[in-house]
């Protein structure tokens, strides 16, 4: 059985079928919000007369907050609602009749959306390098290795999602809790400031959480800037979130099924 | 006007109303909006642990300028959001027609017809901030500075309205408002600066085309370092030209309007 590529397939041709928005969001958002962290990031190096802060310089700042938008759409997926809103529509039930477990259905849908935002990070690194200081062996393995980090990562997220959907089950709305999720996940885990410029003691609270390793951990595995001590460090630690929040997920899916009237609000 | 005033009470006592309904929605969505305001008051507390000027101004003077944009956001959260929210899926569904249909200005309607309860709420806690910056800053301001930068945040609300609605308006052509949309959030991040950081062409953009700077910075800096001639007619140009260019994009839109769904 491929079902696995009949759902996928479906889900690309959902991505794509406004091609006006592929667009916008492709080109337009990532140029924006890069735009937006250099010039805030270049008056901060100025002010201070530096030309390296925090083991950053300018330009790797810039590559940084490249990365950041890109590989927060690889980790965050299909999206706020991916289960409460079908829950609240009552539209869940034909997951509860194919022949498939709704957790790998909803986990592969994600994991599409997060993929092929991968496919957009290596065009747009690999492009932003081309013009920048060409191509090298070394920038590309990195390039490869970081999607994948991030693979692991939207994979953790999207357990963190689940467990957060899941409470639909029995709360009215919980739009406002994965938009909560978003900004903390973001700006605990180095999507607005790279985390070495948080004071050491927030620095070393982030190490117990699984933040760092959604953004700040695969976007740095990206610019080369992880050993390789530090990169089995940071997947053996995605896959223990990753593996926690599953059995969260799996609990709460086990409770709150019973729950689950078909109706809808 | 009396007319439409009357009706905005019932807008609003409708809008509570129906907040209440959801108790627990309620609690998380005024809890989401405490998580914004306190992201962005510690993405430039620790940033002003490695530098002492960002945009030319030191810590205090950019709370102030914190302060003025989470209140230009937590007005436009709390008056407009919900209705800028429901606004592209009444287009693509075709369900526009029942406020086109009704004796009263559609765009009036479908922009303030839904007040946010919880926002409002926020608003509360904007203002609390605002009141606290103020309180630390240790520069000479009176009542009229006061005032008049109360006044331009208001008019920097009502600008961001015009901006959010230029975004929306292409979905009576594109059907889809996705891609627009996630373009104008993220070209909100420019609210969220202090003009000065913006240099050569991206100041034009920031300042003349998608005047995202003028809602809060412009006021800010008003406030702080004089309210000049040339900034205050900046911002009326803007002004006058985002509210002109906003209803000229509406009508053509309701003119390609086809009460068909998507």
């Amino acid at each position: 059985m491929n079902w696995w590529r009949y759902v996928s397939a479906m889900e690309l041709r959902k991505i794509l079928a406004y091609r006006s928005d592929f667009w916008i969001t492709f080109i337009g958002q990532t140029l924006i919000q890069v735009l937006i962290a250099r010039a805030l990031w270049q008056s901060i190096f100025e002010a201070n007369g530096a030309t390296e802060m925090n083991g950053f310089t300018l330009p790797m700042m810039t590559l940084y907050f490249l990365i950041v938008p890109i590989g927060s759409k690889m980790l965050m997926g299909e999206n706020v609602g991916f289960i409460s809103r079908e829950i609240y529509e009552g539209t869940f039930n034909r997951y509860l009749i194919y022949p498939l477990s709704f957790f790998q259905y909803k986990t592969l849908t994600y994991l599409t959306y997060s993929a092929f935002y991968g496919v957009q990070l290596i065009l747009i690194y690999s492009l932003y390098n081309l013009i920048q200081s060409g191509i090298s062996g070394e920038m590309f393995l990195n390039l490869v290795t970081g999607v994948g980090v991030f693979m692991i990562a939207a994979f953790a997220y999207c357990m963190m999602a689940m467990v957060i959907e899941l409470i639909s089950l029995w709360a009215d709305n919980i739009w406002s809790l994965m938009v909560m999720a978003r900004f903390g996940a973001s700006f605990l885990g180095g999507g607005f400031i790279p985390i070495n410029f948080f004071p050491e003691w927030m620095q070393s609270i982030l190490k117990f959480l699984p933040f760092q390793y959604f953004i700040s951990f695969p976007v740095r595995t990206v610019m080369g800037l992880v050993t390789r001590e530090e990169m089995y460090q940071g997947i053996f630690f995605l896959v223990l979130w990753a593996g926690l929040l599953m059995l969260m997920a799996n609990l709460i899916w086990m409770k709150g099924q019973k729950k689950y009237n078909g109706v809808g609000i | 006007m009396k007319r439409y005033l009357r009706l905005y009470l019932y807008f609003l006592q409708f809008s509570f109303s129906k907040a209440m309904e959801f108790r627990i929605d309620f609690t998380f969505r005024i809890l989401m909006d405490i998580i914004y305001y306190a992201v962005n008051i510690l993405l430039f507390k620790t940033l002003f642990l490695h530098t002492g000027l960002i945009g030319g101004w030191n810590e205090e003077q950019m709370m102030v300028f914190v302060s003025c944009y989470l209140l230009v956001d937590a007005i436009n959260m709390t008056v407009f959001s919900t209705n800028m929210w429901w606004l592209p899926a009444y287009i693509n569904k075709g369900e526009l027609d029942y406020y086109l249909i009704r004796p009263v200005n559609p765009l009036f309607f479908l922009s303030l017809r839904e007040f946010s309860a919880n926002s409002f709420i926020n608003l509360i806690t904007a203002v609390a901030f605002f009141i606290y910056s103020l309180s630390n800053y240790t520069g000479d301001y009176n009542w009229m500075q006061l005032l008049g930068l109360l006044a331009l945040l208001v008019n920097g609300a009502l600008v961001y309205y015009t901006l959010h609605m230029m975004m929306i308006i292409p979905v009576f052509w594109t059907h889809s408002s996705r891609g627009f949309i996630d373009l104008f959030y993220s070209l909100g991040l420019a609210m969220e600066r202090p003009d000065k950081i913006f240099k050569g062409w991206l100041r034009v953009v920031f300042t003349m085309i998608v005047p995202l700077t003028v809602l809060a910075s412009f006021p800010a800096r008003a406030f702080l370092e004089g309210f000049t001639s040339d900034v205050l007619l900046h911002i009326t140009c803007v002004t006058v030209g985002a509210w002109g260019l906003m209803l000229f994009w509406w009508r053509r839109g309701l003119k390609n309007y086809s009460s068909a769904s998507s």
